[in-house]
């Protein structure tokens, strides 16, 4: 390593960095409206039918109009944003956590072991993605924890092969043969030499991951598996504003522009913090 | 290598099995059955007899391991079983429907991968330039639009503008008129490219400023190799390896039916077969599909195992044995 | 320059898709969205079913657009004076579409069918008065009736009791071959895909006019109205009101509107706790404006009802029991019933069938709240849904239930205590078995029509389940497509006497 005066923190670094102090705006921004929101600090209450003025666009009195039955959407979005949030966050948390240890270890040992717990992943990679999400659904009943568990579990093997590719490379290099040599345990050498040589791809994954999930709830509510009614999310919110996109077009516009919005957020945090994360991207000379 | 191959090609049948077991018990624990499924309220209450005459014919009578076991029998040999709600061998409705999942998945990828590509390695190259911050900026829309939102904007699009829509529930195989298919499947296939090409692009690109910055790229620069010699002959090389690994995924991924654009654009392909056959509880349908998605999927994961070996000569398989 | 041709590629496919490809020559080209899941035309029950059944099969007696009982296999028909025989003349010349002749032979082995148990058909019910069938000549059949049954005739005219070859019957080829007598053919069916129906030269109605009709399935409804305006398809089923009604004031596609018969319903299970208690039941009733539900499920597409929909025997709503919502009234039957408090309902819903069905239980959430009842939704899958709305394992339901032309048959299933549907229904008493053994075998109309007034009332009063509102059955068409008659029963079965001009 360089050896300069004492470099500047890594949060410090981030704020530096364009990509990561919108991607940190934006996501921050995000947790403080679903918080709101979560705590019902909105507008109005969020299931409130204000039936005389259903289907009103935009105004004074309704920010981001109504909906078909006169709820407000800006009070919803902003519950959707907790509701939506808490998918992705759990979801890619259970995935990656699962995901990168059993990839490192099964990667790192390699051999048999390797084979065995590859072969299991592949059982469950080789469902498809939503037979084995409708089928978490189905026996468990819909609702947010189901979907958190069934889209966790989607996304583990993708975690176990993402951090494995990287795995199988950097294990045969001199460094890790040296540690090897010199005795370290298995377990550190994971911990110390290998895994932080695998973040990068990891941390562009989980970014990946966080949108995704946001996505695959909205694509998990196109089919009606996904946060039930009345409570909204923003994939929720996005399916009923589709089939009403021509009769009142800020039922689809907000919605849409809030997961894009989110999932822009969140690659642009990651795009930051992996700028700023991986050492060896700051010799690049640009 | 053969070693290797032969070593994979017996691991494929645990993998298999395991897939095989998992679905076959998973599909029974979700509540509804198939007879019920297809006669819906307006039949009744069925009556005892009935209810029984009914699970003889579709064998629902005996207990699920005899089921299963006589299931696999069939399978060794080449039978899948019945669907009962078309009435056809399994195996013959997953060789109609997988043409078109395939077709649709094959000209997804080389969408994504002709968007993704060059702009994923300009912008590694030209690292914050204004195509570096174009290509961000593609990727990050392509990322954040649901595809079902894209797809649902272009159909509008294409039917009150444009007063067409190329596949209206007509969808023509590739042989019998291969104009009309492309043009049936080239947006369908162009809403699934995009998003997919941000992955591609986005992964090509970390991967890209990740070899650029190690040491022997640095060492190459050193020596005054020519910029363009360093990224075709090493970094592209070496950046390979994760933009496989995501080609995989998302072509195993495509493989499995892309249910919600081919409700969409009313595509009969291997998604919409699963999905109705899970509503349905069309358990030998669901077991059959599943058993086939596997397949490929363990088939693409060893191809992609070997393209890693090609990209990247520190890694060997065959000394493991 | 690889990159050139990769993009001459995709312009080339672009503007090949581009080029028009409406549908061509005297073949109607139609989409929908659900699939017939089978071609036995007694065991089907899907609405979807019955769509393209009805094209190839036909009963002895339909209904026109009225609802109105008219002659279609069957000339003419008696009842004996007593009311315990039923004798139809039949048409002549009828063959079915593998050219057999059809005759009284094929009447009485039809009916054996439906009313072996082991068949399962649909409508056996219905039939169980039928003692024998006699066939005295080729082109009569008698039906000896075990007890008098008024309703038996317009129970005849569904697809449900539709004439099959008894050589079908015989060889067990009724389920696959789709050998009926109606005005179209069965080419090939591809299941989700298409189906493929020719015009039956020799049907013995004045049509079709036109070489045959395509069903396509196209399963997202927006899709099939972007189909109709690019003008890709001629005629479309539409399920969805917040789809249909964007095609009110198109220029270039009509859309067809009739006022259905089948009903949208809150059920409420008598037979679970707290639901047993009258009040309770009457107070939910009382607290739900049936229109707002109405206006927000379905943007006001539809009309309120009572239990009964058909114009022949619907009353006012006024005249029914609490049709005004009443918040004062609902909380002092609450609190009569000792459930100030409120108590927590759960109601279980199908997820998109009706597409209307999750809006409808959150409308009601919302309006229930008010009287302190928090309704707890279950979304579910439509068949677990199925599952569970037949097992009777719900405390209550919103559904969409299917009409009949006469109320008996409508209700018999539901409101007598042998009825099949009656634990799915979950309340039993004996002024509803009394008005519905009446309703049997009262044959005098204006005795008929006061009869089931009182059920309604009766009905509605007792509120074991809160009715709320017909929607409309609709169909779109581009302006060459002419001559279409839609029903309130949704049959399409006008699609016999269209003409194409192109």
């Amino acid at each position: 390593m360089d050896s300069m005066p004492k470099p500047p923190s890594t949060f410090t670094r981030l704020l530096r960095n364009r990509s990561g102090l919108v991607g940190l705006l934006l996501v921050t921004l995000y947790v403080v409206v679903g918080v709101t929101g979560l705590l019902g600090m909105t507008p109005y209450p969020v299931n409130d039918q204000h039936v005389r003025d259903r289907l009103t666009g935009p105004s004074a009195t309704y920010a981001l109009g109504t909906d078909l039955f006169g709820r407000d959407m800006f009070s919803r979005l902003m519950k959707g944003a907790a509701n939506s949030l808490q998918v992705a966050v759990l979801s890619v948390t259970i995935a990656t956590l699962a995901g990168t240890a059993i990839g490192t270890v099964s990667g790192f040992v390699g051999g048999l072991f390797d084979n065995v717990v590859m072969r299991i992943m592949d059982v469950f990679f080789a469902l498809p993605a939503l037979l084995l999400a409708l089928v978490i659904v189905s026996v468990f009943g819909p609702g947010g924890g189901t979907t958190v568990i069934a889209i966790g579990i989607v996304y583990t093997p993708i975690f176990a092969r993402v951090s494995r590719g990287p795995v199988l490379a950097v294990k045969e290099m001199e460094f890790i043969m040296a540690a090897r040599c010199l005795g370290l345990s298995n377990l550190r050498i994971m911990l110390r030499h290998v895994l932080p040589n695998t973040l990068a791809p990891l941390i562009v994954q989980v970014s990946l991951a966080l949108s995704w999930s946001l996505l695959t709830e909205a694509g998990l509510s196109f089919l009606g598996l996904g946060t039930q009614p009345p409570e909204p999310s923003w994939g929720v919110m996005l399916s009923e504003g589709r089939a009403l996109a021509e009769m009142a077009p800020w039922l689809m516009i907000f919605p849409a522009l809030a997961i894009m919005l989110g999932v822009l957020g969140f690659n642009l945090l990651g795009d930051g913090l992996r700028d700023v994360l991986d050492p060896r991207l700051r010799g690049v000379k640009t | 290598m053969f070693r290797y191959l032969t070593q994979r090609a017996i691991a494929f049948v645990p993998t298999l099995i395991g897939v095989s077991i998992l679905i076959f018990f998973a599909i029974r624990l979700v509540p509804g059955d198939a007879i019920v499924a297809m006669l819906g309220t307006e039949a009744g209450m069925l009556t005892q007899t009935q209810r029984e005459s009914l699970e003889v014919y579709f064998g629902l009578d005996k207990p699920p391991v005899e089921q299963y076991f006589s299931w696999m029998g069939g399978v060794v040999t080449g039978n899948l079983g019945l669907s009962v709600r078309h009435g056809q061998p399994v195996l013959n409705l997953i060789l109609s429907r997988f043409p078109v999942t395939l077709e649709l998945a094959v000209m997804a990828l080389a969408i994504a991968l002709l968007i993704g590509l060059p702009i994923g390695i300009l912008s590694a190259i030209r690292h914050n330039s204004a195509i570096d911050l174009f290509g961000r900026l593609l990727a990050l829309v392509g990322l954040a639009t649901p595809n079902f939102l894209l797809g649902s904007l272009i159909i509008v699009v294409l039917s009150v503008v444009f007063k067409i829509l190329p596949n209206s529930g007509d969808f023509t195989p590739l042989h019998v008129d291969p104009g009309k298919n492309l043009s049936q499947l080239i947006f369908p296939a162009f809403t699934l490219g995009f998003s997919f090409s941000a992955s591609v692009m986005r992964t090509t690109r970390s991967a890209m400023l990740e070899v650029l910055g190690q040491d022997y790229i640095r060492t190459a620069r050193g020596k005054g190799l020519a910029s363009g010699v360093i990224v075709r002959r090493h970094a592209l090389r070496n950046a390979l390896i994760p933009v496989i690994t995501i080609i995989g995924v998302e072509l195993g991924y495509l493989l499995g039916g892309a249910v919600i654009i081919e409700e969409i654009f009313s595509l009969p392909g291997i998604g919409r077969l699963v999905y109705n056959a899970i509503s349905q509880r069309d358990y030998a349908l669901v077991q059959g599909v599943a058993l086939f998605i596997a397949f490929n999927f363990v088939v693409i994961n060893l191809i992609t195992d070997l393209l890693y070996a090609a990209a990247d000569p520190r890694i060997s398989y065959g000394q493991h044995a | 320059m690889r990159k050139a041709f990769f993009a001459l590629v995709l312009i080339a496919l672009v503007a090949l898709a581009i080029s028009p490809a409406a549908a061509q020559g005297n073949v109607l080209v139609m989409a929908r969205a659900a699939d017939t899941t089978g071609l036995d035309p007694h065991t089907q029950t899907a609405f979807a079913s019955f769509r393209l059944l009805e094209l190839i099969y036909e009963p002895l007696v339909s209904l026109d657009a009225d609802l109105n009982v008219i002659p279609a296999l069957a000339e003419s028909w008696n009842f004996a004076d007593d009311g315990m025989t039923l004798s139809f003349t039949l048409r002549q010349g009828v063959k079915f579409h593998n050219g057999a002749d059809f005759t009284s032979a094929d009447v009485a082995a039809t009916f054996a069918r439906i009313l072996d148990e082991a068949t399962g058909a649909a409508a056996r019910a219905n039939y169980l008065n039928i003692a024998s069938i006699d066939t005295p000549d080729d082109y009569t059949v008698v039906f000896n009736l075990s007890a008098p049954d008024v309703p038996l005739l317009a129970a005849l005219a569904t697809t449900n009791a539709a004439m099959v070859d008894s050589a079908d019957i015989e060889s067990g080829a009724v389920a696959t071959v789709a050998n009926g007598t109606g005005p179209f053919v069965l080419e090939n069916w591809t299941p989700e895909e298409t189906t493929t129906l020719s015009a039956n030269a020799d049907w013995w109605g004045d049509g079709p006019n036109i070489d045959g009709i395509e069903i396509r399935i196209i399963p997202d409804e927006a899709s099939i109205l972007a189909a109709l305006r690019a003008g890709t398809i001629d005629f479309a089923l539409l399920n969805d009101p917040l789809v249909a009604t964007l095609l009110i004031g198109d220029a270039n596609v009509q859309l067809n509107r009739v006022p259905a018969i089948s009903y949208h319903v809150l059920q409420l299970r008598a037979a679970v706790e707290p639901l047993d208690k009258l009040e309770v039941r009457q107070a939910i009733s009382c607290a739900i404006d049936r229109q707002e539900v109405l206006d927000t499920a379905s943007l006001g597409e539809g009309i309120v009802t009572g239990p009964l929909t058909m114009a022949a025997f619907a009353l006012p709503t006024d005249e029914l029991f609490c049709y005004e919502k009443d918040l004062d009234k609902a909380r002092e039957l609450m609190a009569a019933a000792g459930m100030s408090d409120g108590f927590t309902l759960k109601v279980i819903a199908a997820n998109a069938e009706p597409p209307t069905a999750l809006s409808e239980a959150q409308s009601i959430q919302a309006q229930l709240a008010e009287i302190g009842i928090t309704v707890e939704i279950e979304s579910l899958e439509l068949s677990v849904y199925v599952d569970r709305w037949l097992a009777g394992d719900f405390e209550a339901a919103v559904a969409l239930n299917g009409g009949r032309p006469d109320p008996y048959t409508m209700y018999a299933r539901y409101w007598q205590s042998s009825g099949n549907l009656n634990n799915v229904a979950g309340y039993i008493d004996e002024t509803l078995d009394d008005l519905m053994a009446r309703g049997r075998t009262e044959t005098d109309p204006e005795a008929r029509y006061e009869i089931f007034a009182e059920l309604q009332h009766h009905l509605t009063e007792m509120a074991p389940w809160v009715w709320l509102y017909t929607g409309y059955e609709y169909t779109a068409q581009l302006p060459a497509v002419q001559g279409f008659v839609p029903y309130p029963t949704d049959s399409l079965i006008g699609l016999a006497h269209v003409t194409l001009s192109r």
